[in-house]
């Protein structure tokens, strides 16, 4: 499958372009087992780890608010070699030394399986709503893009780039079948920067369109018949149907009136045709 | 009938609305709790709302008829007063007369099987009920029954003279499609200016757009909170007039922003205090529900708060309360307008789901049901929304993957004689049971 082949290719060299440019680059790779890297986790990782949600007053940092440049992407590819296992590259300042600003943001998952196919995209796609898996970390409730914000509680114990991409990492690796490399990109240099990779992965969302459109037909779902009235074998029937109600609800009306009781309907549907 | 008897029986029907809502206002002012306090300012810009289309029809003065889905920030920044078509249905299904209209409608010849939403306006302006602006816009999307309301005012006596602009949706969703729309926009700014004298000033349209940006922030924020268990609104208060409030009225007016910061406080002080969507003595949250469509306006207070206080079930999201937007760049008018076209175009409720593709259903489904903690999805299967009844298939298996119970109802949500109430009840005692939710 390699559909999104040639995005995970530009996202590597849009990494590798801005990295030789001489933004702050910190990469760091953890290609071990997903209950390895949660274990090495000072926060909790999993189902229910962030039960309440993150208000204003207790943001340490905010990532992503559409204002300062927003961009999130999943890719994958049934060939690993494209990627590198566990790597995780942060372009750009990190948590800890942003406390009370509201960074631009964007996040790029790139998985890869050799078994993955077309139909296991909806799943995937899946993985990056990681609802209330992460302590401390709240990811927006959006439909496009990322806004998320990593609380003050969090931020006191330490909470970068490095643990949320372990915790990604492993949430994905650990629940999301057929997955056995992954690599992610977090770049928060710039609204540009942002925007110009958003317009680097811009193309995969239609393709991501379109083979959900297939993989949809082939469960039998074909999203794009052409149906209605005027094609119908039936519709003669519904028509008469209508005349025979139309017919019955005016006779009842004048027998009605002829009885001398009020008619169910004050207004007299008088056509102004 | 001739112009002058439409308009003192339009006017006569817009009133009786008017006032319909201030009685509502009048009773929300008796509920001393914040929540009724949101109420009555919700209703006080609606019915200032009114009283302006009120003002424009006695006095003729420039006023237009159109859609939520029509970009609302330009009327506000054109200084347009403006009502919904669709009005009754979608913000008055309450009023004492909906039944008593929609069995006109049937009289009329309407087939029961087009959208109640589509009839009713249909119904109003044949029978004279409905003010003739000075320049209408059509709506060419979602569904194909809403055209059926132009091919209505073409033959009709009284609003044939009109004149009326659609801005016309490319079926894809892409770059290209949000550039076109945003031309369309555009000449439905042309439009609006040659025919109500009316202009658009692109400065005042930045801060109109700013202040909507503003009003979408915080609901955003609002929706948020809904994610905390429980949470600290059902069906009451929060979605439907979220949305109202942000696109149906003054879109971009301050008051708007000041209602959802009412609202954020009012939600951020239930969730401090661990408070549910009901104050019932000893109440809990057992269900968390996405109503995956518009409310059942028809006939909602016999069900809603059934739901709540029989099974403990909290509407936590709905079609209308989704919040699937971003927020306009108001760099330049070409930016302002391509970000009101995506907005229009491919966000808005229900122009969303039944315009857009079908992916947008199963998203929606796997985003809400994993943010907001969602134990069932009912999609309710309005009458009218048959784009929707052909993803059925779709959303259920999406719910199965999910591991989340789905139901399809079958109803009308503003006739409540299409499905008996008590049938509705029936089946949903019988999904919840059955699905071992209770």
């Amino acid at each position: 499958m390699a559909a999104f082949d040639r995005h995970i290719r530009d996202v590597l060299e849009f990494s590798e372009s801005l990295r030789r440019t001489g933004r702050d680059c910190k990469q760091l790779v953890y290609p071990e087992a997903p209950d390895v890297l949660r274990s090495t986790l000072p926060i909790s990782v999993g189902p229910g780890a962030n039960p309440g949600i993150i208000l204003r007053g207790d943001t340490f940092v905010e990532l992503g608010n559409p204002t300062a440049g927003s961009c999130s992407s999943l890719l994958w590819s049934d060939d690993p070699s494209l990627i590198r296992d566990g790597r995780i590259t942060l372009l750009g300042p990190d948590i800890p030394e942003s406390g009370g600003a509201s960074l631009p943001f964007a996040q790029v998952l790139m998985l890869a399986g050799e078994r993955l196919l077309p139909m296991d995209h909806e799943r995937l796609q899946q993985a990056h709503i990681v609802g209330d898996q992460i302590e401390g970390y709240m990811v927006r409730s959006a439909a496009e893009n990322i806004w998320s914000r990593v609380g003050k509680n969090a931020a006191q114990r330490g909470f970068n780039f490095e643990m949320l991409g372990k915790a990604l990492l492993s949430l994905v690796k650990c629940d999301v079948k057929g997955v056995t490399a992954m690599e992610i990109l977090f770049v928060t240099t710039s609204k540009q920067d942002v925007k110009d990779l958003s317009e680097v992965v811009y193309s995969a969302k239609e393709i991501a369109s379109e083979i959900l459109k297939e993989t949809w037909k082939e469960r039998g779902y074909d999203v794009d018949c052409q149906f209605d009235c005027a094609s119908c074998h039936d519709e003669e029937v519904c028509d008469e149907i209508r005349d025979v109600l139309v017919t019955i609800k005016r006779e009842a009306r004048t027998s009605d009136a002829a009885a001398g009781s009020e008619p169910s309907n004050p207004i007299k549907a008088e056509l102004n045709s | 009938m001739d112009v002058q008897a439409v308009k003192t029986q339009s006017l006569a029907r817009y009133k009786e609305e008017r006032d319909w809502f201030a009685l509502l206002a009048e009773a929300a002012k008796q509920m001393p709790t914040s929540e009724g306090e949101l109420q009555v300012k919700l209703l006080e810009i609606l019915l200032d709302s009114k009283q302006t289309v009120v003002d424009c029809v006695e006095n003729d003065k420039p006023f237009i008829g159109g859609y939520f889905c029509n970009a609302p920030e330009l009327f506000h920044a054109m200084d347009l007063p403006w009502f919904m078509l669709m009005e009754t249905p979608f913000l008055a299904a309450s009023a004492p007369y909906l039944l008593n209209d929609i069995e006109g409608a049937e009289e009329m010849g309407m087939g029961t099987d087009l959208c109640t939403a589509i009839r009713l306006p249909i119904y109003y302006i044949e029978n004279g009920l409905m003010p003739v602006p000075t320049a209408l816009l059509g709506l060419l999307y979602p569904c194909d029954g809403a055209p059926m309301l132009h091919q209505v005012i073409e033959h009709n006596k009284v609003w044939k003279d009109v004149p009326i602009y659609a801005c016309d949706p490319p079926y894809t969703s892409d770059e290209r499609a949000v550039q076109y729309f945003a031309e369309e926009l555009s000449r439905m700014v042309e439009f609006l200016e040659k025919h109500t004298g009316k202009t658009l000033d692109v400065d005042r349209l930045k801060q109109v757009c700013e202040e909507s940006n503003r009003t979408y922030s915080l609901w955003q924020d609002y929706n948020e909170l809904r994610r905390s268990v429980p949470s600290p609104h059902g069906w009451a208060i929060g979605g439907a007039q979220a949305f109202a409030i942000s696109q149906c009225f003054v879109a971009g007016d301050p008051r708007c922003s000041a209602w959802f910061e009412q609202l954020c406080k009012c939600a951020e002080e239930r969730v401090a205090a661990g408070k549910g969507a009901s104050d019932q003595e000893g109440w809990k949250e057992k269900i968390r529900l996405f109503w995956f469509d518009i409310m059942p306006y028809g006939w909602i207070f016999e069900y809603m708060p059934w739901l709540e206080s029989e099974w403990g079930a909290t509407i936590v999201m709905d079609m209308f309360g989704n919040f699937p937007y971003t927020l306009i760049d108001t760099s330049s008018r070409e930016t302002m307008l391509h970000d009101l076209a995506k907005r229009n175009l491919l966000d808005a409720p229900m122009i969303r789901q039944a315009r857009g593709t079908a992916e947008n259903f199963s998203n929606d489904i796997r985003r809400i049901v994993t943010d907001y903690k969602i134990d069932c999805v009912i999609w309710p299967g309005h009458m009218g929304h048959k784009d929707g009844s052909a993803t059925i298939g779709i959303m259920r298996d999406t719910c199965r993957e999910l591991g989340v119970p789905f139901l399809h109802i079958g109803l009308d949500l503003f006739d409540k004689r299409y499905t008996s109430i008590d049938e509705v009840k029936d089946k949903t005692s019988d999904f919840f049971r059955g699905m071992g939710l209770a």
